[in-house]
């Protein structure tokens, strides 16, 4: 209990320093890198847990963010106060759309599904671009944002504490010990009795959900959303982010995520002349990370498996 | 005693696209016996083993006892007591063995159920006990195959077949397994021994059959293949 206390006042105390002695520019962007922790979360989920290779969050998160911003809007009265259920509502119509693209996909073994995501996010992306109800290729303007920068950090943070706490309770259960025998040794898993492409379907259902709910948020954060935001680059740089942090390491992804959300911010103090250092430095720096840790930053391991033994007992964490 | 089982397998054959890798074989085994199949690389040994425990699709009938499961998945042939151990051991080796060995238990729900079958495991190999928290990657190739096998008894199986066990292993550790294996077969479970390793299979053995190419070109008594001048030459010598 007394962790969650200390927990909170962090995260309050954290929230009125950026609050009140920062700027509005450094606010926006930690709330982008708490979407892209949850949406690299959301990726570790499928990628790292389970070994399936999806290249189709950026379609997700649209689904996600459009029925979050279409419901504000028509249906729930353009009110704030309702930014939760939309973005909730989003976070469903991903999942039911994941659970449906996994339905074929994983009847096949191998890379498949990498192909399908790329597909599914594709065929999204085209849709509302054509869609003109939606705004088309100019995108769907005025979203309702939060009234001020404090609610809008207290919904993400408390969005990234559940997508955590949820990946982390399934990753130490028997769900979660499923998916790494699936991901270690497939024929040994199938010979345990495990029914592998229900197993995969599960996390894919559960990783596009969570997918959907950041996409729904980041709609709500930015006010504006276009086809352009959730192009295939959006994808990767979310692999990126996972692979950096470490396939299978939940605490990983959220600290990939501050570090690729902030280092190509930092950088920009480079820049000077007609000569732009940052597109140089940020990807040397990408590189030199994965050579001198090819597993990502923290492999599979969570990060407090490195805090002290005595630590670890005074916080109850297993070992 | 546990109640007697055979399985008979009639015709089984199984094709890898264009290719007929194994081509319509017969053969049975029954509980509380060890039955060997020898031959050598490429005779079709694991391909037969995976199309018995459901993993590969075959054409021809797989019988347990009356009961005709050729069209069972392989966690359906599970439930009707079919394990496989499979070939390189397969353990999950980032787990650690209890997690392994409740894999093992997948289909079964009950947690005192799951937790007396490990206790039996771990007084069968005490090895795998002493290194219960350890990750699974870490064992020596020994106690790899020691978890593989006990794993597969997770699901408290009938029949058990083994996919090269002896695979890697030192005489000393072979030996030590292959105790292992009279020891259940006293206790009543049947053993499908897939081995290179002819001789060891075929002194423990009470039947063999030996595939070549797909058909199985010899049957018997383990000890009589054993002084079978064919089988001497192609396998012993």
């Amino acid at each position: 209990m007394k962790k969650y206390i200390i927990f909170l006042v962090l995260v309050a105390g954290l929230g009125v320093v950026l609050n009140s002695f920062l700027n509005s520019y450094i606010q926006a962007i930690f709330i982008s890198f708490i979407i892209n922790a949850i949406m690299a979360l959301s990726l570790n989920f499928i990628t790292g847990l389970a070994d399936q290779f999806s290249l189709g969050h950026a379609g997700l998160m649209a689904l996600g963010a459009y029925t979050s911003a279409v419901i504000n809007k028509e249906f729930l009265g353009d009110q704030w106060m309702f930014i939760p259920v939309g973005v909730l509502a989003g976070a469903c119509i991903a999942g039911v759309a994941g659970y449906l693209v996994s339905l074929p996909s994983f009847r096949l073994k191998g890379d498949y599904l990498a192909i399908v995501t790329l597909g599914f996010a594709e065929i999204v992306r085209v849709v509302i671009l054509n869609w003109s109800h939606v705004g088309g290729a100019r995108g769907y303007n005025g979203i309702r944002k939060f009234p001020d920068f404090l609610l809008s950090y207290g919904f993400a943070v408390l969005l990234l504490f559940i997508t955590f706490m949820v990946m982390h309770r399934l990753k130490v259960s028997w769900f979660g010990r499923n998916l790494w025998a699936i991901n270690e040794d497939d024929i040994a898993a199938e010979v345990m009795g495990l029914e592998i492409a229900k197993t995969k379907r599960y996390a894919f259902t559960i990783s596009s959900f969570f997918a959907g709910l950041g996409g729904g948020f980041y709609a709500h954060h930015l006010g504006y959303i276009s086809p352009g935001s959730f192009g295939f680059i959006v994808s990767v740089q979310i692999l990126i982010i996972t692979v950096l942090g470490g396939l299978g390491s939940l605490s990983g992804s959220i600290i990939a995520a501050a570090l690729l959300t902030f280092l190509p911010e930092a950088l920009r103090s480079v820049q000077s002349g007609g000569l732009d250092l940052r597109m140089i430095i940020y990807p040397i720096l990408l590189i030199l990370m994965m050579i001198l840790r090819p597993k990502g930053l923290f492999g599979r391991r969570e990060v407090y498996e490195w805090l002290p033994a005595r630590l670890k007992t005074k916080w109850g964490i297993k070992q | 005693m546990i109640k007697p089982v055979k399985i008979s397998v009639k015709n089984l054959g199984v094709n890898y696209g264009m290719i007929k890798a194994i081509k319509g074989i017969s053969f049975e085994f029954n509980a509380g016996e060890i039955t060997a199949l020898i031959g050598s690389n490429g005779a079709g040994k694991t391909t037969t083993l995976k199309a018995l425990s459901g993993l590969l699709g075959h054409t021809g009938e797989v019988f347990y006892n009356d009961l005709n499961i050729s069209s069972l998945s392989a966690p359906e042939r599970l439930q009707h007591k079919m394990a496989l151990c499979p070939e390189g051991r397969g353990i999950f080796p980032n787990l650690t063995v209890t997690e392994n060995l409740m894999l093992g238990a997948y289909l079964e729900k009950s947690k005192s159920k799951i937790a007396e079958l490990i206790d039996q495991q771990f007084s069968m190999f005490s090895r795998l006990g002493e290194r219960r928290a350890q990750v699974a990657g870490t064992l020596s190739g020994g106690e790899q195959q020691m978890l593989a096998i006990a794993r597969a008894l997770m699901s408290e199986p009938l029949m058990l077949m083994l996919d090269e066990p002896s695979l890697g292993l030192a005489p000393v550790i072979i030996e030590q397994i292959f105790q292992k294996f009279e020891e259940l077969k006293n206790r009543g479970i049947g053993l499908l021994i897939v081995e290179q390793n002819a001789h060891l299979a075929l002194e423990v053995a009470a039947r063999a059959y030996v595939l070549e190419t797909g058909t199985i070109t010899l049957n018997g008594k383990g000890s009589d293949l054993l002084s079978d001048p064919r089988v001497v030459e192609a396998y012993l010598t």
